[in-house]
């Protein structure tokens, strides 16, 4: 007996097989590549040899390694904050704004999509000692900032550089939140005589609960995969202060030809990613339901 | 329904789809030798002359030249065209520390074992040099050219501030930063060249060599630098930075325009570069030597930004090629050619003494400063841990003297000792 297929169910398959092939070749086949070469040794050129746990070994004893992943950590710190603090004035800033509120939207799209090489240019001669930004501070108050020569500066630096990028699409989608809450609430509540404070911290910011978290799961995804602000503003330094984990896996792969190292390092940095992600889940989120 | 006819016109569809993903490694042709050169349009100039030379007077096998086909740096293509299999006979442009690499992947082959290297480095006076270029019996990459690292001076500031040569030793420079340095605003001198890992070529590496001598920072996988010349070089950029003589990084401008900084270390490739886009300040530099602590005899030593270029181990035209390679850096005339046309001195130890160059140098003070210095300069360490290395000497002994955290020999301590423990675990 003959298996036929309906027409139908061919051009399903067709049309799938197109993303399960680009799944499988972009998706499947580095992943399980990755995978194979973190436990093995691999030099581009000779064929993989098992090495169980030594690439785990080097790695979580490697005082870089370690030291980039606190300096996410530390980042975030700065990060958050900045993110937070300007997403939301945007998204209240764009709630006030009359005619014209797609063109302001888009204005501060711009910088997400700019080119992050361009704009880590800029920013590094903007924050040099001897740039534009101190010269004007020395003029003004006679003093110089290390922006980019102090470790802590250094890394709120690239915090302002990197949230200067992101603030304009975290505050769209908190905008988004914010029409989203119905205005019967906020009437009910000024009946009960809640003023603003009490309206931000019992109803806004509670309804605003998944975009808030959808903004922190990207800023956390965001400062994982932080490298091309880093890379070209501080170089990592001063004192690897301002390495971070994407540095370490391209420097190991291509600058120490190290790959197999290198895989493990990406892993590693995933299921950081991951369990970050998931605590932050686990403190923030919260159910809205609106009976 | 679907039919059995347009299942399997759906299989060769998908199957010629995955054909294109195949793997497509180069046929390698034994016809002719095949060179990358640097992406510049100078070197490049000086290629197509050599090549049309050699292939007009059938000297050998015939030779055709590509740029590297690079966006970014060489060493990413070279590694990308050696995976893909459509790596050339030959390559430029590659410093010692990648060939090192690409030897400890065995990707290159020993140019020391090829007939006629003997007799090469005799007729291009590369004996001094090559000791440099050479581990063990071993030389996978042969030296172009060599560029010394010496310091710019703004000789119109320099007077000014009541100095009629350039400063040649650390006491030299206190001095002139006294006069010359403001607070916050004016530097003596820029000492760190930037945040890179290549850039300690060009301050603490520059220093050590022209404080020890040329003494090597590295042997046998151990950093040697905790020595009196690493002692006196940190105590140096130390010193400048306590003292408010220099800024932790000139990334706003090129100081040596404006008169942010009065000196500056710079390489030959700067001629051009000031050639074409600060002509007036280039007619008022003066080169110093790199700065010691004390004044040398002859010509002191200081680093050497060098280039070479290698033979892959998968050419089937090796011999051919290096039989191309010596005829090209053999010949004086090619020599003097590639002189005039990248302004990059020749990695050989007679460009003083040899009529064939004194013309060019005649005409060419600037230039004259730096081939006085080819035979005494030193190349990086060979060593394929060049990054980490320089890695560890940027974070542990540089950055912490930059921010006055840790005093020198403390820092020096550190340096050595890290850098020694990650040899060690690098093996």
């Amino acid at each position: 007996m003959t298996m036929r297929w309906s027409r139908e169910a061919v051009i399903g398959a067709a049309l799938a097989s197109a993303y399960l092939l680009f799944t499988a070749v972009f998706w499947a086949y580095p992943f399980f590549w990755l995978a194979k070469l973190s436990v093995t040794q691999w030099r581009f050129f000779d064929e993989p040899v098992f090495t169980g746990a030594r690439n785990l070994l080097l790695t979580v004893q490697d005082p870089q390694f370690l030291q980039a992943l606190w300096n996410v950590v530390r980042f975030l710190g700065f990060y958050l904050p900045i993110a937070f603090g300007g997403a939301l004035i945007v998204a209240f800033g764009l709630q006030h704004v009359g005619r014209g509120k797609a063109f302001v939207a888009l204005c501060f799209l711009l910088s997400n999509v700019s080119s992050g090489v361009a704009l880590s240019l800029v920013f590094a001669k903007v924050f040099s000692s001897t740039g534009p930004l101190n010269a004007m501070l020395f003029e003004l108050a006679g003093v110089r900032v290390p922006w980019t020569n102090d470790p802590t500066l250094a890394l709120l630096a690239i915090a302002l550089v990197v949230a200067w990028k992101f603030v304009g699409y975290y505050g769209l989608i908190l905008y988004s939140g914010l029409l989203a809450i119905p205005k019967e609430i906020y009437d009910a509540a000024r009946l009960d005589h809640a003023g603003p404070w009490t309206r931000l911290m019992r109803i806004t910011l509670p309804m605003m609960n998944p975009q808030l978290m959808m903004v922190l799961t990207f800023a956390i995804l965001v400062s994982f995969g932080l490298f091309t602000e880093p890379f070209i503003i501080t170089g990592g330094g001063p004192s690897d202060s301002t390495s971070t984990p994407q540095m370490m896996i391209y420097e190991t792969a291509f600058r120490r030809l190290q790959p197999s190292h290198a895989a493990m390092m990406s892993i590693l940095v995933a299921l950081v990613t991951y369990a970050l992600v998931q605590l932050a889940r686990r403190l923030f989120e919260r159910k809205v339901v609106l009976a | 329904m679907t039919s059995r006819r347009d299942a399997l016109a759906l299989a060769l569809g998908g199957m010629a789809l995955l054909a294109g993903c195949g793997g497509q490694r180069a046929e390698r042709r034994t016809d002719r030798i095949q060179l990358w050169v640097a992406p510049n349009a100078a070197e490049e100039s000086f290629w197509k002359v050599a090549v049309a030379k050699w292939n007009a007077a059938k000297l050998g096998l015939p030779v055709s030249f590509t740029t590297i086909p690079t966006a970014g740096n060489s060493e990413d293509t070279v590694l990308s065209a050696l995976v893909a299999g459509t790596e050339p006979d030959l390559c430029t442009n590659i410093f010692s520390g990648f060939a090192m690499q690409l030897a400890a992947l065995r990707q290159v082959a020993d140019l020391a074992s090829m007939p006629g290297y003997g007799p090469l480095l005799e007729r291009r006076r590369m004996r001094t040099i090559m000791p440099g270029w050479t581990r063990g019996e071993q030389v996978v990459a042969l030296p172009i050219y060599s560029s010394p690292t010496l310091i710019w001076w703004r000789a119109d500031l320099l007077e000014r501030h009541g100095l009629s040569a350039p400063p040649v030793t650390y006491d030299d420079v206190y001095r002139f930063c006294e006069r010359y340095g403001v607070r916050q605003s004016r530097y003596g001198m820029q000492v760190l060249a930037g945040r890179d890992w290549r850039d300690r070529w060009f301050d603490f590496i520059s220093f050590y060599y022209a404080a020890s001598n040329g003494q090597p920072y590295l042997a046998d996988n151990h950093a040697l630098y905790d020595n009196a010349a690493g002692a006196q070089a940190a105590g140096f950029i130390e010193r400048m930075f306590r003292q408010g003589w220099t800024a932790p990084d000139f990334d706003a401008e090129e100081p040596l325009v404006s008169g942010l900084a009065a000196g500056a270390v710079r390489g030959p490739w700067d001629i051009e570069r000031f050639a074409d886009i600060y002509p007036d300040t280039l007619a008022r530099i003066a080169v110093g030597p790199m700065i010691a602590p004390v004044r040398s005899a002859g010509p002191g030593s200081t680093f050497s930004d060098s280039k070479g270029v290698v033979i892959f181990r998968s050419s089937h035209v090796q011999r051919e090629a290096f039989a191309f390679l010596s005829w090209v850096l053999g010949e004086e005339a090619l020599n003097l050619l590639w002189l005039q046309r990248t302004g990059l001195s020749p990695a050989r130890d007679d460009l003083l003494t040899n009529p064939a160059f004194a013309d060019y140098y005649r005409g060419n003070p600037l230039a004259r400063a730096y081939a006085d210095h080819v035979a005494t300069a030193r190349p990086p360490a060979l060593s394929e841990h060049t990054i980490d290395i320089q890695k560890i000497m940027s974070a542990r002994l540089v950055e912490p003297l930059m921010l006055g955290t840790t005093a020198p020999a403390a820092a020096l301590a550190d340096a050595v000792a890290r850098t020694d423990r990650m040899l060690e675990v690098q093996g």
